[in-house]
């Protein structure tokens, strides 16, 4: 009877493609996470770059007190300003990030070699502050090192006596993987497009058709219940896979021919073969997701009810994506039989030119296959009750 | 031939069904009539497979509608209550799909086609998309494609409900010629000068029981009213619902 799942199949297709709102949600699902990721790149590269690369802004209180600290910061790509009337209520209320105020004494405690108090108004509770606090922070360690090593070198003594240890941290990150750090986002995309690619024909072919009081003069055809939802789920399904082809090519796109070193400072090198690795490892939750959506939409009452449900679908599987993002997870056999979280694990592997073991990949795939198979099982069954005539 | 026997369906506590049993023969036109919510869409979903009876068995030319549905499906053409068609295709199309499915294909399926689009008088809306299309229209596509497999059966819900005096002529004269071509025609309706202006076999069903069964003489002399509404009036206790 592969004939008539092949008629309906062909008919859902037609129909769909003539459907402007099919094509712009999928396109949508399609075209999302790349252009998110590249914002996200564009983001990220803007804000690391502003942060450190232009000239940090300084009031200064009683800068005629420190000439030589403050020829010292203007060196370092400082720029004094006139400090307010009110330096304390200026930072509180954000005008400033950070104002230094040099007392009076400064220059007296300095040359008795009393410690010399340079005063930092800051607000620890306003984040976006951080980076300015601590360029300056860092700023006036520098210098207070440079005084030290001075007067020590003028007493005869070797400067390294002040260093009792030396610590040197050896990056073990290649420019591949911190770039995949930004990368962990990448699964969670992928998923997106997979539950949203095909989401309007899941819901058009089923909760829409019997919207549209097709349903059940189509249920009179003399066809199995079976068929017809292996047809529809077929067109469902088909409108996934280009979506998802659609979403793997734009990051491919995305990695090879936009240069986003220029933003990240890495090269992120993701070349073919790894691309069709990943849309491979894909492609089983696209029947996942194809019989979770028809069992959802089947039983709404409308097109509107039916949306509702399917557009939080796709939060559920993103949860662990997102959450790979922050903190790195070493996948284990037991992670791979989680359908969804297996697959952003492979992907990620992959990403990171990790070597994937094969066991991991056949039992991602094979459980998440299976499960579709029973999903796909209680779709038909559900399509058998004449409850499908109306609804939950 | 379509033979329902002691139907009962309930949903939750109401009874839809309560013993539904009459037959339909080929070559004639059986009229189930009664007023809104007697039961009779519920008694042609069961004939046309959708619903499963609580009790009872529905047979359409031998075979059971619950246990053979596909055997069933083959026989009858079915005008639903709210026959949706397909708004994204043309009329050519919404009819060749169904015929697809009923497994019909090549130029066998489209000579059909074309007869249908003839007989419904269907040219000028036949290439294009139903989108928009007025319920005469609508109605037509719907029929066309329920018998585009050429049915020995015919269940009709309805049938002239939100047509117009000219497409309901038009449909009166189509379900005269099912019954000439020697087709098993079972039709509801409220509407009783339709009924007693069309049927060999009038079934009257009220409360999910069937009233009284016969020819519109035969319910005449039964029930001595020689106006058929008052005979219709008399066997179902009130004119409520009828029209």
């Amino acid at each position: 009877m592969l004939n008539k799942v092949l008629i309906i199949f062909q008919k859902e297709v037609l129909d769909n493609l003539r459907d402007r709102r099919a094509l712009s949600s999928t396109l949508i699902g399609t075209l999302l996470g790349p252009g998110l990721m590249l914002l996200l790149f564009f983001v990220i590269g803007q804000t690391v770059e502003d942060a450190t690369q232009q000239t940090l802004q300084l009031p200064v209180a009683g800068a005629e007190h420190a000439p030589n600290l403050i020829e010292f910061l203007e060196q370092n790509n400082v720029e004094i300003l006139n400090p307010p009337a009110d330096p304390q209520e200026s930072v509180r209320v954000g005008d400033y990030d950070v104002i230094l105020i040099v007392p009076e004494g400064y220059g007296d405690d300095l040359q008795n070699g009393i410690p010399a108090t340079v005063q930092l108004v800051v607000d620890a509770s306003r984040q976006s502050s951080q980076v300015e606090v601590d360029r300056t922070e860092r700023l006036l360690d520098s210098y207070t090192q440079q005084l030290a090593v001075l007067r020590l070198v003028a007493r005869g003594v070797s400067p390294s006596i002040l260093q009792p240890l030396s610590v040197e941290t050896i990056d073990v990150a290649t420019p591949q993987s911190q770039a995949a750090s930004l990368l962990g986002t990448m699964p969670y995309f992928l998923i997106f497009s997979v539950f949203l690619g095909g989401m309007h024909l899941a819901i058009d072919t089923t909760a829409g058709e019997r919207e549209r009081n097709s349903l059940e003069p189509l249920l009179i055809n003399p066809v199995s219940r079976r068929d017809m939802v292996l047809g529809k789920m077929g067109a469902t399904v088909l409108f996934t896979i280009v979506s998802l082809i659609g979403t793997v090519t734009a990051f491919g796109v995305l990695f090879n021919l936009v240069p986003l070193e220029d933003f990240v400072g890495t090269r992120i090198n993701i070349n073919l073969g790894v691309m069709m690795a990943i849309f491979l490892i894909c492609l089983p939750m696209v029947c996942l997701a194809g019989s979770i959506q028809t069992i959802i939409a089947a039983f709404s009452r409308n097109y509107k009810e039916a949306q509702s449900y399917l557009s939080f679908l796709p939060l559920i599987p993103a949860l662990p994506g997102m959450f790979l993002a922050f903190v790195p997870v070493k996948p284990t056999l037991w992670m791979m039989m989680i359908p969804t979280f297996g697959q952003q694990l492979l992907i990620n592997q992959l990403m990171r030119e990790e070597p994937v073991l094969a066991i991991n990949v056949v039992v991602s795939i094979s459980i998440t296959l299976l499960l579709s198979l029973v999903l796909t099982a209680v779709a038909v069954w559900l399509y058998k009750k004449e409850r499908i005539l109306f609804g939950r | 031939m379509i033979q329902v026997t002691n139907l009962h369906k309930s949903f939750g506590k109401v009874h839809a069904l309560n013993g539904v049993t009459f037959t339909a023969l080929d070559g004639k036109i059986t009229g189930l009539l009664g007023p809104n919510g007697a039961g009779k869409t519920t008694c042609l979903r069961i004939l046309y497979t959708v619903m499963n009876p609580d009790q009872g068995e529905a047979l359409v030319d031998g075979f059971d509608a619950i246990r053979q549905p596909l055997e069933v499906q083959k026989r009858i053409g079915v005008l639903p209550d709210a026959p949706g068609i397909y708004p994204r295709l043309t009329t050519r199309e919404n009819i060749r799909y169904y015929g697809r499915l009923h497994g019909l294909n090549g130029i066998v399926l489209e000579r059909k086609i074309d007869e249908l689009v003839k007989l419904f008088d269907m040219k000028d809306i036949a290439d294009r998309r139903t989108e928009g299309f007025s319920t005469g229209q609508r109605v037509k596509v719907a029929i066309g494609r329920a018998l585009v497999h050429d049915p020995k059966n015919v269940l009709l819900d309805e049938p002239t409900g939100g047509l117009d005096v000219m497409s309901t002529r038009a449909m009166r004269d189509v379900i005269r010629r099912m019954r000439e071509s020697g087709k098993c025609v079972l039709f509801s309706s409220h509407i009783m000068q339709e009924v007693s202006a069309l049927c060999d076999n009038i079934v009257i069903i009220a409360k999910g029981e069937i009233a009284a069964e016969g020819t519109p003489e035969a319910l005449r002399r039964q029930t001595g009213y020689e106006n058929l509404e008052d005979a219709f009036v008399e066997v179902i206790g009130s004119g409520e619902g009828l029209e």
